[in-house]
C-alpha cells in the first residue's frame, strides 16, 4: 500500500459549538418565569388596557413559548444559534408589553421596543435553521426592520403617547400621526419582502428535511398577516382587526414550538443511521452504500468518493477517477478509519446544520467501508485496462499503417522503377524476339510480386481507410463480396482512425461470415451517426442460427470494439438471417 | 503533347520522365509535391499532368485533391492519377460529373509501355483511362436479378474496354475485329442493358460506370 495522504476537504462542517451553562440556562428560564408572573400583575394593574385578562393570556402566549422553545433549543442543539435567538426574541417582546404599564419608565421603555417586535420576529424566522442569515436580501430586511425603531423613538419625541411618555419634547400630534403611517408602511414591506424570501428559499432548496421543516415554512405565514395587521391598521380599516389580530397571534405563537421540533428533527435522523447501520450489514455494492447513505441523510444529492491510495486519487462508485471541486451549495466531510481518510462524503451544504448527524453517518460507514472500497479499487483497475488495451491498439494500428507506408515507399517504388526500366528495355530490344519474350515474362513477374505485395500491404493495413475513409473503403469491399450487398449511410465525414478502422474490420468480417456460413442471397450494411456515437450494423437474410458464441474472428473485433468504449452484440434466430450491430463512441 | 509528372519518389520519377522524353513527349515540368504541381500547371497548363496520388506531407490523399483543383480549375488539362492501390469510390469522386480528360491507373501499369503511353494520349485528348482492376471488380460485382447475365462473353468483355475508357477503335484493334462489329457489339450492350446511347466516349465512359456501380 503506498502511503499517499488524500487531499483534505476544501469545505467543512463548522466545529461544534458548545453547550450553554446549566447554570445560565436556568437563570433565564427562573427570569422568564418571573418575567410571566409581572405581566400578568401588570395586566391586572394596568389603568390604559380594557381586556385585562386576554391581554394577559395574550402576553404569556407570545413570550412564554419563545423564552422556553429557544432554551431547549439552544441547549439541545448548540450548533444552531436559532435557540439564542428565540430567548431574545422572547424578552423583545415580553419587554413591548410593559407598555401596558402606569410607570413612566416602564413605559417608554416598552413603547420604545415595540417596533423591535416585528423584526426580532423577522429575524427568528429568516434565520431558521441554523440561526445565520443566508442572503444579503435576508440581512438588508433584518437591518432595515431593527432601523425602524428610529421613526418609534422620532415619534415618542414628538409627544406620541402622552404624559407617560419621558421622551417627548414636543407635542406634534400631525407629525407623529404621518411618522407612524411612514413607519407602519415599512414595517409591512419589509415584513412581507422577507416573506417573499422564504417562500423562494423554499423552492431553492433541495427538499433536504421532513414535512415539519416544510411546517416551520409555513409559519411565514403569520409574518404575512403581522404585515397585513399593520396595513390594516394604515387603512384605519377596524372592523377586520380583530379577527386577522387573533389568528396572527395564534401562528406567532405557535412558530416557536414548530421551529423547535424541526431543529430538534436530527434526533429523527438518528434513526435513520440506525437504519444505515443495518442496511451496511446486507448491501455491500459501492452503489448501494451511497444510496443507504442519501437516504439517512434525506440529501439524494449525496455522492461518495473513495480514496484510492494506489491510483492516488478519489474514484466514484464505478471506479472513475473523481476530482474533487469547491462548488457552492456542497460540502464535502472525511469518511476515517484508523484515522485514515478512505472516502469523501459530498452532500449539500445544508447538512453542515447538522454536524451530529453527519459525523453519526460518517462513523457508521468508516466502519464497513472498506469492502466497497476495494470494489472500487477492483473497477479503477477494470478502467485502467480498458484504457492500456485502448493504448496497447493504438499501438499496434500505428505499427502496422507504419510497415504498409514502409512496403509502399520501398519495396513497392522500387519494384514499380524496375519494371518501368525492364518495359523499356523490351520495347527497345525489337529485334531480338527471344530476348524480349524473357524480359516480358521477367515484367510480368515483377508486376505478379507487385500484386502480391499490395495484397500483403492491404493485409497489414487498410491503408484506404486511412488516405480516404470509411465510405471509400468500404464501397470497395460490397463490390467485392460474394454477394448483392447494399451499403447506406456511408458518409465521406472522416471519423478517428481507430473507429473507422474497427468499423472497416466488423464490415469485413461480418461479411466474410456471411459469404462463409449465412446462405445468404443479400446482405445490407448500414453505418448510422447519431449523439458522438456510430452504429454499424450488418444484416443477413440467410439461415441464420449463427453459434451464440461469436466467432473467434469477431471474438477479436468485440475486443477491439470494447477497447473503444463499444459494444459488439448478434442476433441470428433460426431461419431468419443474421444481424450484427457494433456501437462505437466517435467523439 | 506536353506532361508535367507529380511523383515524390525520385527514382520512379526520373523512370517517368525517361520514359515519356524517349516516346518524343515533351515533359514541361516536374514536382516532388502537390503544391507545386499546382503552380507550375496554373502558370503553364500542359495536355495532361500524371499525378501520384499519395504524396507529401501526408501521404494520403494530396494528389487527388491537387487533381481535382486542376480540373476544375483547368477543364482543357487531363489529369492521370497514379496510386498503389485503386478503389471504385475514389475512380467516382475523381470524375464526378465527367469522364473527360481523366484517367485513374494502379502505378504498376506503367510498365506496359505502349499500353501506358495509350492511357497518357487518351487522357490528354479529353479521353478517358479507368484501370481493369476497377471495371473488372464492378462488372463481376454481385447483383440481384443481375442484368449482365443477359451478355455474351464477348460482349461482356467489350463493356469492359468501354469502361476502362477506350473507343470503338481501340476495341477493334484489341481484337482485330471490324469497327462495324465492335459499333454491333456496342448497340447490342446498350439495349441490353437499357442504356441511353451517348455521343462521345468519355460520356460513354461515365453512364457505364455508374451503371456498373448500381
Amino acid at each position: 500500500m503506498g502511503t499517499t495522504v488524500p487531499p483534505t476537504a476544501v469545505v467543512g462542517p463548522p466545529p461544534p459549538a458548545r453547550m450553554p451553562d446549566r447554570w445560565l440556562v436556568l437563570l433565564i428560564a427562573v427570569g422568564g418565569a418571573l418575567g410571566s408572573a409581572a405581566l400578568i400583575f401588570l395586566a391586572a394593574t394596568s389603568e390604559s388596557l380594557q381586556q385585562r385578562s386576554v391581554s394577559a393570556t395574550l402576553g404569556i402566549w407570545l413570550t412564554v413559548p419563545y423564552i422556553a422553545g429557544g432554551l431547549i433549543a439552544w441547549r439541545r442543539r448548540p450548533e444552531s444559534r436559532l435557540g439564542l435567538l428565540m430567548v431574545i426574541a422572547g424578552f423583545v417582546i415580553w419587554a413591548n408589553f410593559l407598555a401596558w404599564s402606569s410607570n413612566s419608565l416602564l413605559y417608554t421603555f416598552g413603547a420604545a421596543v415595540q417596533f423591535l417586535v416585528p423584526a426580532v420576529l423577522l429575524h427568528v424566522f429568516l434565520a431558521f435553521p441554523n440561526g445565520h442569515l443566508r442572503s444579503r436580501l435576508d440581512r438588508g430586511v433584518v437591518a432595515t426592520g431593527y432601523g425602524a425603531m428610529a421613526l418609534t423613538l422620532a415619534r415618542m419625541v414628538l409627544g406620541e403617547g402622552g404624559e407617560r411618555n419621558l421622551l417627548a419634547l414636543v407635542d406634534n400630534p400631525d407629525l407623529v400621526r404621518s411618522l407612524r403611517g411612514v413607519q407602519l408602511a415599512l414595517v409591512s414591506a419589509v415584513l412581507l419582502t422577507g416573506t417573499v424570501s422564504l417562500v423562494l428559499r423554499r423552492h431553492r432548496e433541495p427538499p433536504l428535511r421532513t414535512p415539519l421543516s416544510f411546517l416551520a415554512y409555513a409559519c411565514s405565514l403569520g409574518l404575512a398577516m403581522i404585515a397585513v395587521l399593520y396595513s390594516v391598521q394604515l387603512a384605519a380599516w377596524t372592523s377586520v382587526l380583530e379577527s386577522v389580530r387573533y389568528t396572527t397571534f395564534a401562528i406567532i405563537g405557535l412558530a416557536p414550538i414548530v421551529f423547535l421540533v424541526a431543529i430538534l428533527q436530527a434526533r429523527l435522523g438518528r434513526a435513520s443511521v440506525g437504519e444505515l447501520v443495518e442496511a451496511l450489514g446486507v448491501n455491500q455494492g459501492p452503489a448501494d452504500l451511497q444510496e443507504a447513505v442519501a437516504r439517512a441523510l434525506r440529501d439524494p444529492s449525496v455522492r461518495l468518493a473513495y480514496w484510492l491510495p494506489e491510483f492516488d486519487s478519489y474514484a466514484d462508485v464505478d471506479g472513475r477517477k473523481l476530482e474533487l471541486e469547491d462548488s457552492p451549495g456542497r460540502s464535502s466531510t472525511a469518511v476515517k478509519r484508523d484515522e485514515q481518510t478512505v472516502a469523501m462524503l459530498l452532500h449539500d451544504s445544508a447538512l453542515d446544520d447538522e454536524p451530529r448527524l453527519l459525523s453519526a453517518v460518517v462513523s457508521a460507514i468508516g466502519m464497513t467501508i472498506e469492502n466497497a472500497q476495494l470494489q472500487v479499487e477492483l473497477r479503477a483497475r477494470l478502467e485502467e485496462l480498458r484504457g492500456s488495451r485502448a493504448r496497447i491498439l493504438q499501438a499496434e494500428q500505428s505499427e502496422r499503417r507504419r510497415l504498409e507506408r514502409d512496403l509502399h515507399d520501398g519495396a513497392q517504388q522500387r519494384l514499380i522503377a524496375l519494371s518501368l526500366e525492364l518495359g523499356e528495355l523490351g520495347d527497345r530490344l525489337d529485334g531480338d524476339v527471344e530476348l524480349r519474350t524473357r524480359i516480358d515474362t521477367v515484367r510480368e513477374e515483377v508486376t505478379a510480386s507487385l500484386a502480391e505485395l499490395r495484397d500483403l500491404a492491404r493485409g497489414i493495413h487498410p491503408a484506404a481507410v486511412s488516405d480516404h475513409g470509411l465510405a471509400v473503403a468500404l464501397e470497395s469491399v460490397a463490390t467485392r463480396a460474394g454477394i448483392p450487398v447494399q451499403l447506406i449511410g456511408a458518409t465521406p465525414d472522416r471519423l478517428p482512425e481507430p473507429v473507422e478502422l474497427a468499423a472497416f474490420y466488423i464490415v469485413c468480417e461480418a461479411l466474410a461470415n456471411v459469404a462463409r456460413h449465412a446462405a445468404a442471397s443479400s446482405a445490407v450494411v448500414e453505418l448510422h451517426r447519431n449523439a458522438g456515437l456510430l452504429t454499424v450494423e450488418v444484416r443477413d437474410d440467410g439461415i441464420g442460427g449463427a453459434s451464440a458464441d461469436i466467432g473467434s474472428g469477431l471474438r477479436g473485433l468485440a475486443d477491439r470494439v470494447e477497447a473503444l468504449g463499444g459494444r459488439l452484440q448478434v442476433w441470428s434466430p433460426v431461419g431468419q438471417g443474421t444481424r450484427l450491430r457494433a456501437e462505437i463512441p466517435c467523439g | 503533347m506536353r506532361v508535367m509528372i507529380a511523383e515524390d519518389n525520385v527514382l520512379l520519377r526520373e523512370g517517368l520522365v525517361r520514359l515519356l522524353t524517349e516516346s518524343g513527349i515533351e515533359v514541361t515540368g516536374t514536382s516532388g509535391n502537390a503544391d507545386k504541381l499546382l503552380v507550375l500547371v496554373d502558370d503553364d497548363p500542359p495536355d495532361v499532368t500524371i499525378v501520384d496520388i499519395r504524396m507529401p506531407p501526408t501521404h494520403t490523399d494530396e494528389g487527388l485533391k491537387a487533381a481535382l483543383k486542376i480540373r476544375a480549375r483547368h477543364p482543357g488539362v487531363g489529369v492521370l492519377v497514379l496510386s498503389q492501390y485503386v478503389e471504385v469510390g475514389l475512380a467516382m469522386q475523381l470524375l464526378g460529373d465527367s469522364a473527360a480528360g481523366a484517367g485513374y491507373l494502379l502505378k504498376d501499369r506503367v510498365s506496359n509501355v505502349k499500353e501506358f503511353m495509350d492511357a497518357v494520349s487518351r487522357v490528354a485528348d479529353g479521353g478517358s483511362a479507368i484501370d481493369p482492376t476497377i471495371v473488372s471488380a464492378l462488372i463481376s460485382k454481385q447483383r440481384k436479378r443481375d442484368p449482365l447475365d443477359r451478355l455474351t462473353p464477348r460482349e461482356r468483355e467489350v463493356l469492359a474496354l468501354m469502361a476502362e475508357g477506350r473507343s470503338n477503335q481501340g476495341i477493334a484493334d484489341r481484337f482485330v475485329i471490324t469497327l462495324r462489329a465492335v459499333e454491333k457489339y456496342v448497340s447490342s450492350i446498350f439495349s441490353k442493358l437499357d442504356l441511353p446511347t451517348t455521343g462521345s466516349d468519355s460520356k460513354r465512359v461515365l453512364a457505364v460506370l455508374l451503371y456498373l456501380r448500381g
